[in-house]
């Protein structure tokens, strides 16, 4: 469904990806973890052509993107939803119009079966009843819930998230969570999570990458990562231990 | 070192103007080939108009009377009273008045701009925009940069009126000059060369803040810190690039001034 071959990205002199490779299986949920500034998000904005590769190839559902223009990216990001680090949602406009945005662009749909696909959307991140509320009328919590519908709205079968739950109070944490699993399953969405949560990924990923400075040190399944003997994995799962001890 | 500094920062600055220049470039045929929404420009034209209009009639109103008193000390030692109103608009629609207005709306327009789209790159809203379908340019630039525009032709009418009342009060009340007397030589004063010269001018002025500025806030990076960069960077730009635009501007309407009277003996 996704497959990276030896995709380099650089800002300037900076390498930031050094030759990344993997695939992803329709229905998967991987879980892609490292450090802060080891290029997560860069990954992930390679996929929907907000960044390009300098060098290696890109496949979307066999489609080769890496050298898509940008106007011929749009069916792309049809399949593809994004949820950013920051909720993104447009100020000026009122919740039901920020989740009905995405419809609106992408197809030609009457207006009550937006109005439908949009009150379905916010359900499923129960958030009903809070259409005509503005972005700062809301909590930040829910501003994140709100982006996770904008972006469920259109129906993708490619979810990409990049720090969900980051700023998030734990039990928000926990909530956002549960969506991802839930969302993924009633989509049948195939998703990529880039986060720093590993307790998270044990608890939901099918597959967990490890970056570091650009590179993958790391991969394997949630049984696979609590055995594994790299020392950043190592660090990882210490922080989950400690968590669990506290608790 | 000197030298490598000298060239370091003169490298920097050509290519901003050309990164600009590109931007504009994009701007223009986006506007062409996908025409933005007439609902979204005549909201931001509305936005731009009633966030400045009080702060440029109140300005236009002061520069009048300024004009009228300084002028007034002048005439009044050559007995030529009469022609304050005239001479004292003339100045303002040539010259005081578009750049009067330029400089209001590159602290209030310009800054808020730059503020609004730095926010919205910095905070994923403007990648948000491309992913959910739509194009950027064509959503948020397009309608700010033809607001900014139609907007200064707006402001610039409220200021030069607000202009002419000013002086037309400060001329009474500092030289006794009635209103009848203060707008007798107006429409013989103000030819028609001076307008299209003001407007001219204050055209080149919203280009310029409108270019400057947009392209700022959308190509802000670094947080919270990024988007004060480009605030203060749009108010710097938009304040140097004025008065160069100022003097060409002012250079070339002589030109063409000069051009017609040698060949048909007249003006325009």
């Amino acid at each position: 469904m996704i497959v990276f071959k030896n995709v380099v990205k650089k800002f300037g002199d900076r390498t930031i990806l050094k030759g990344i490779s993997f695939s992803l299986n329709p229905g998967e949920i991987l879980f892609i973890l490292g450090t802060s500034g080891t290029g997560k998000s860069v990954l992930l904005k390679n996929i929907v052509g907000l960044l390009s590769p300098d060098e290696g190839e890109i496949f979307v559902d066999d489609q080769e993107v890496s050298m898509l223009s940008e106007s011929a990216f749009s069916s792309v990001r049809k399949k593809c939803g994004m949820v950013f680090q920051h909720p993104a949602l447009f100020d000026s406009l009122t919740i039901f119009e920020n989740v009905a945005f995405g419809l609106r662009k992408h197809y030609r749909l009457p207006e009550d079966e937006i109005r439908a696909k949009v009150l379905r959307a916010l359900s499923m991140v129960n958030l009903s009843g809070i259409e005509d509320k503005l972005p700062a009328q809301i909590s930040y919590g829910m501003q994140k819930r709100v982006s996770l519908a904008r972006t469920i709205a259109i129906e993708p079968k490619i979810l990409l998230f990049d720090e969900p739950t980051t700023g998030l109070d734990p039990v928000t944490t926990n909530a956002v969570n549960t969506l991802i699993k839930d969302l993924s399953r009633k989509l049948g969405a195939t998703s990529i999570v880039v986060s720093h949560d590993m307790a998270c990924a044990l608890a939901i990923a099918h597959r967990i990458i490890v970056l570091d400075k650009g590179q993958i040190i790391a991969q394997g399944t949630p049984s696979e990562m609590l055995n594994s003997t790299v020392p950043l994995v190592e660090d990882f799962l210490t922080e989950v231990k400690n968590a669990n001890l506290v608790v | 070192m000197l030298i490598s500094s000298f060239n370091r920062i003169l490298v920097e600055i050509l290519t901003e103007i050309g990164s600009m220049i590109l931007f504009v470039k994009e701007v223009g045929l986006t506007a062409l080939r996908f025409p933005s929404s007439r609902r979204l420009i005549l909201e931001q034209i509305w936005k731009v108009t009633t966030q400045s209009v009080s702060t440029t009639a109140l300005a236009g109103f002061f520069v009048g009377a300024i004009m009228s008193v300084q002028f007034a000390m002048q005439m009044n030692e050559f007995g030529a009273i009469g022609f304050l109103g005239g001479l004292a608009t003339s100045g303002t629609v040539r010259e005081i008045g578009p750049l009067l207005i330029a400089f209001l709306l590159s602290g209030k327009i310009g800054a808020f701009t730059s503020a609004e789209l730095g926010t919205m790159r910095v905070t994923e809203q403007i990648d948000a925009i491309r992913c959910l379908g739509a194009n950027p340019i064509q959503e948020i630039i397009v309608p700010r940069f033809i607001a900014i525009v139609v907007a200064s032709f707006f402001l610039l009418g409220a200021g030069l009126i607000m202009s002419i009342f000013g002086g037309a009060l400060l001329g009474y009340l500092f030289a006794g000059v009635n209103y009848e007397q203060y707008t007798r030589h107006i429409p013989t004063i103000v030819t028609l060369p001076s307008i299209l010269s003001g407007t001219f001018k204050s055209f080149i002025f919203a280009l310029l803040l409108g270019t400057i500025c947009t392209y700022k806030g959308y190509t802000a990076t670094g947080g919270a810190k990024g988007v004060g960069r480009a605030v203060v960077s749009t108010a710097v730009m938009t304040m140097i690039g004025i008065v160069i635009a100022d003097w060409l501007t002012s250079t070339l309407s002589d030109l063409v001034l000069k051009f017609f009277v040698e060949a048909y003996g007249h003006g325009l």
